[in-house]
């Protein structure tokens, strides 16, 4: 008896008419595949400024994405900029941290702002891996110091991404995320705004399940993702 | 002869609807052919192009009528019809007719890189410009889909109107949105059918224009006939008729 | 799914009937049309991208073994266990086998297409095992017991004065009004437990990437996540055809994809999910399955629709359609509604039975314009009508007709006769230049004035001019 997969993969096999792939074949497919993105460039939205942190900047405050930015010198001063956003915003002055410890190093309590454990519904406090120009996404990966759900059972979710990790387009991140380490993380998670539905009548509610909003916070200097 | 007058020798296919219900679109592109220095012949012996068969699934009574055509219309230098639908049908859709058939796939191909919607003839290939024309009226313009998207015929006719002294052209929102005619699709789906037109009328009416232009009559029939049903004033023709100077007779569904 | 028996025709006369369904149908389609307008509008590039997306498609397609192949292989090295269903039944038996064995009591589901397709929700159901739908819409539809009316927003045909009623009835605390904000407040509400209290977690794919073995799929409210990473078992199923080389080819369609459905530019959550939870990973599924799914793919393959296998399910088709505009996505009768419907329901349901479908299409080409991966559309509803025939699905009544008026037309002497004689007979109807009733034209005068022919056909008209009767053009 052959197995579902032997079908299909039969049925496929016959549709092309065509045999089985030999090594020869894998190479040239594995050629075309590249050779389709090399004109990528004219298939891709050029960015509106020259600079491409100024490019992220207005993409993640513009109102495709709908978000706060803001800039910082150096990851010490996050947690006044958190402090900020939060009276800035009359929201109360607890945070969850994501547990990774550059965040957990910073001395918090000396902004006026608390840690405490998760909540549900509250301030989550994390660092992103990459931010990408052309979109305004910022990119998390799991990990033992991420935890995916971090980033979906907040109301508020703050976001430190540094400004040396702004890629330029999507692919720069597919890139980059190669070099950074084999295997492909278990989760990665592009996000580009505030939880958002328009499932009711197409009219956009910010809140659907997860955040209601999202702010961005950019940190020059160098920081250890 | 005419060849050494230096004039094309134009086929005209009037189409099946124009032959039928309303030949004044038939003597206007004639008129205008003319004009446009071409030297025009009617076989006399066209019928339809086979469109209803094709859109039918009847691909195999397509091919004949489409062959039939082929053999009345391959001697001339062009052939032109004033219907958008119809041209795509020789233009676009014989070679997929004809596609199991060797002997005349060839034949397909050369007429249809002849064959023209006549907006786009007069004023792609003959560069044509209509002269001392007045209409005073108001009208809106509808993009048959056909034409449209098939053949990319949005320019031509506006061209040709803007010729026309006292002519507004008013904006029709939705003017490339389907009308809802669709051949046979609009008596095997009547109210599907009746539904999209009622939302054509109604823009078309909301234009305040007096006069409902297009360069289908298949797609005018179903929006005039709609128009005359809901009580409305507009009146429709072709674009044709206006072009060449018979815009003040009777538009379509008035007694000439 | 329909009422059997019911006919296309009589669910499309009821949607008609419905002017409730029409504004609901025009608000959030409306919307979505002059969004994606404004969004192809700032990309200039999109003409490139919709032949790049075309050619990736086409490019996995053509080479659909080796990619599945290489897909499952990744796949198996992160830790997923791949399953391959032949049909809808037993992509469905695999999904509840895997949650019965794993004692689940609750899963939750997040949108997915093929998952309708495949009838899980139903299945779920038999199985007694409890299946909470998290994106909003499936949400809605669940409520309300209904299946979804479009591929991108399954609730579009639920106006928010019935979605507030509903909830008002099935939420353990009701929204506090019929705003929309407050109705999508009380569904955060309603589901927030339930996501965490899930064993297994069901998602889709909207792309699988080869060359890792991950599942992207994208949402804006971020329930794919909440879905798939609380539970210990996570579930995706997916069609064949969804799969991409690899992340830089699925970030080329997803350009394509998000313009084309919301008119957004990139999906608020867009995640590549690979594997279980690693060694140390906070959070994330202990088993994660992928089924991967033909129903009727290889076939589609063989007989000539691959160009369908292209669809990336963004919707634009259907919402610029004018009949699905008319008629809404459940007067069609099965999981697909709209132009891309029509194509592939005879494909999965045998044309027997959905003949209808691609004959209730005006051929407008409306669909194949804003089709971001350039499907040909009204070709292949064509190719749908020609097999029809072929096969004699097609009434007898179209059959006569169609022949009758055939033969007259390769005939024509008898066609000038019958012609000169139809002009006559229909002028007996007329009043002023309009006929408002004739027989056989019923369907036409139902509903609309028929134009009166002039006195002669063109024809015999320019036969009389040309034999010396100046003027006489027949009006
Ligand atoms: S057929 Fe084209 S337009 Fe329709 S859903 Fe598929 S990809 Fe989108």
């Amino acid at each position: 008896m052959t197995t579902a997969r032997e079908q299909i993969l039969q049925a496929v096999r016959d549709a092309s008419g065509r045999g089985e792939h030999t090594a020869d074949s894998v190479e040239q497919i594995l050629r075309e595949s590249e050779m389709l993105l090399d004109g990528i460039d004219i298939c891709r939205p050029a960015l509106r400024l020259i600079d491409i942190v100024d490019s992220f900047m207005a993409r993640v405050s513009g109102p495709k994405v709908g978000a706060s930015i803001d800039r910082i010198a150096s990851l010490s001063q996050l947690p006044t900029a958190v402090a900020r956003y939060l009276a800035a915003n009359a929201k109360p002055a607890a945070i969850t941290l994501q547990p990774t410890s550059p965040l957990l190093g910073l001395d918090w309590v000396a902004a006026g702002v608390t840690p405490v454990r998760d909540r549900d519904d509250g301030v989550v406090v994390g660092l992103a891996r990459w931010g990408i120009a052309e979109t305004g996404s910022i990119v998390v990966h799991s990990a033992p110091d991420m935890p995916i759900l971090h980033n979906f059972l907040c109301s508020t979710h703050i976001v430190a991404v540094p400004t040396q990790r702004i890629l330029r387009h999507l692919e720069d991140y597919a890139e980059a995320a190669r070099i950074a380490g084999d295997p492909a993380p278990r989760n990665a998670c592009l996000i580009t705004g505030a939880s958002g539905t328009t499932d009711i009548e197409g009219s956009l509610v910010k809140g659907a399940h997860g955040p209601r909003e999202l702010c961005v916070i950019l940190v020059d200097g160098v920081v250890q993702v | 002869m005419e060849k050494q007058s230096g004039k094309p020798r134009v086929g005209l296919f009037a189409t099946c609807l124009v032959d039928l219900s309303r030949p004044q679109v038939g003597f206007a592109a004639l008129r205008l052919l003319e004009d446009a220095g071409c030297s025009v012949e009617v076989p006399l012996d066209q019928t339809c192009c086979g469109q209803p068969a094709f859109n039918s699934g009847a691909t195999g009574q397509a091919a004949e009528l489409a062959r039939q055509l082929i053999r009345q219309f391959e001697p001339f230098d062009h052939v032109v019809v004033p219907s958008g639908s119809c041209a795509a049908m020789i233009k676009v859709h014989y070679v997929e007719a004809l596609a199991d058939d060797p002997a005349w796939l060839p034949r397909a191909e050369a007429l249809a890189a002849k064959t023209w919607e006549l907006m786009s003839f007069l004023v792609d290939v003959r560069g044509y410009r209509p002269t001392g024309l007045v209409l005073e009226t108001t009208a809106t313009y509808h993009d048959s889909c056909s034409g449209l998207r098939e053949l990319g015929i949005s320019r031509q006719p506006r061209d040709l109107l803007a010729a026309v002294e006292g002519l507004e052209l008013r904006p029709l929102p939705g003017n490339d949105v389907c009308c809802g005619f669709g051949g046979t699709f609009c008596v095997k789906y009547a109210a599907i059918s009746n539904a999209i037109v009622g939302e054509k009328a109604a823009a078309v009416e909301a234009t305040g224009a007096r006069l409902l232009l297009g360069g289908d009559l298949g797609c005018l029939m179903n929006t005039a006939g709609k128009l005359s049903r809901e009580g409305s004033s507009v009146r429709a023709m072709h674009a044709a008729e206006v072009i060449a100077g018979m815009g003040k007779g009777p538009a379509i569904g008035e007694e000439g | 799914m329909q009422a059997a028996g019911s006919s296309f025709k009589s669910r499309a006369g009821a949607a008609l009937a419905d002017a409730t369904l029409k504004s609901a149908i025009d608000r959030t389609a409306g919307n979505a049309e002059t969004k994606r307008a404004a969004a192809v509008g700032e990309f200039p590039q999109f003409d490139e991208a919709r032949k790049l997306g075309r050619r990736i498609k086409d490019h996995v397609i053509v080479h659909l073994e080796h990619y599945l192949i290489e897909f499952e292989r990744n796949a198996l090295r992160s830790g997923a266990k791949v399953h391959w269903a032949r049909t809808s039944e037993e992509a469905s038996r695999i999904v509840v086998e895997i949650c019965r064995s794993a004692g689940a009591k609750r899963v939750t589901r997040s949108k997915s297409m093929l998952g309708e397709e495949i009838g899980l929700p139903h299945a779920l159901e038999a199985a007694g095992i409890e299946r909470v739908e998290t994106d909003l819409a499936e949400h809605i539809v669940q409520l309300a017991g209904e299946t979804p009316s479009h591929i991108v927003w399954p609730a579009m045909h639920k106006t928010r004065e019935q979605v507030a009623s509903l909830f008002n009835e099935k939420h353990a605390s009701p929204p506090a009004s019929e705003s929309i904000p407050d109705l999508v407040h009380s569904a955060r509400q309603d589901l927030r437990q339930k996501f965490l209290t899930a064993d297994v977690g069901i998602s889709g794919a909207n792309f699988l990437i080869a060359d890792t073995g991950a599942v992207c799929t994208v949402t804006n409210e971020g329930n794919a996540e909440l879905t798939t990473t609380p539970p210990r078992i996570h579930i995706v199923t997916a069609g064949i055809e969804k799969l991409v080389p690899s992340i830089d080819h699925a970030f080329a369609l997803l350009r394509l994809l998000v313009r084309s459905a919301t008119g957004g530019d990139f999906t608020q959550y867009t995640t590549f999910h690979c594997g279980p939870k690693r060694p140390g990973d906070a959070d994330g599924p202990e088993e994660f399955h992928i089924v991967l799914v033909d129903n009727g793919r290889t076939r589609m393959l063989a007989e000539g629709l691959a160009a369908m296998l292209r669809c990336i399910r963004c919707g634009a088709c259907m919402n610029h359609c004018v009949v699905y505009r008319q008629i809404g996505g459940h007067a069609y009768g099965a999981t697909y509604p709209g132009p891309m419907g029509s194509v592939l329901t005879p494909a999965i349901d045998g044309l027997a039975n959905s003949r209808d479908l691609p004959n209730a299409c005006t051929l407008n080409g409306k669909c194949a314009e804003v089709c971001p991966v350039e499907i040909p559309l009204p070709t292949l509803l064509r190719g749908w009508r020609d097999r029809s025939w072929k096969e004699g699905l097609e009434p007898l009544t179209v059959r006569t007709g169609i022949g009758i008026w055939a033969y007259f037309a390769r005939h024509p002497f008898f066609y000038r006769l019958a012609t000169a004689v139809a002009v006559h007979w229909m002028r007996l109807f007329r009043k002023g230049g309009w006929i408002a009733w004739m027989p056989l034209a019923g369907g036409w005068t139902q509903h609309r004035d028929f134009p009166a022919p002039q006195r002669a056909t063109f024809i015999a008209a320019y036969k009389a001019m040309r034999k010396g009767a100046p003027n006489d053009n027949g009006t």
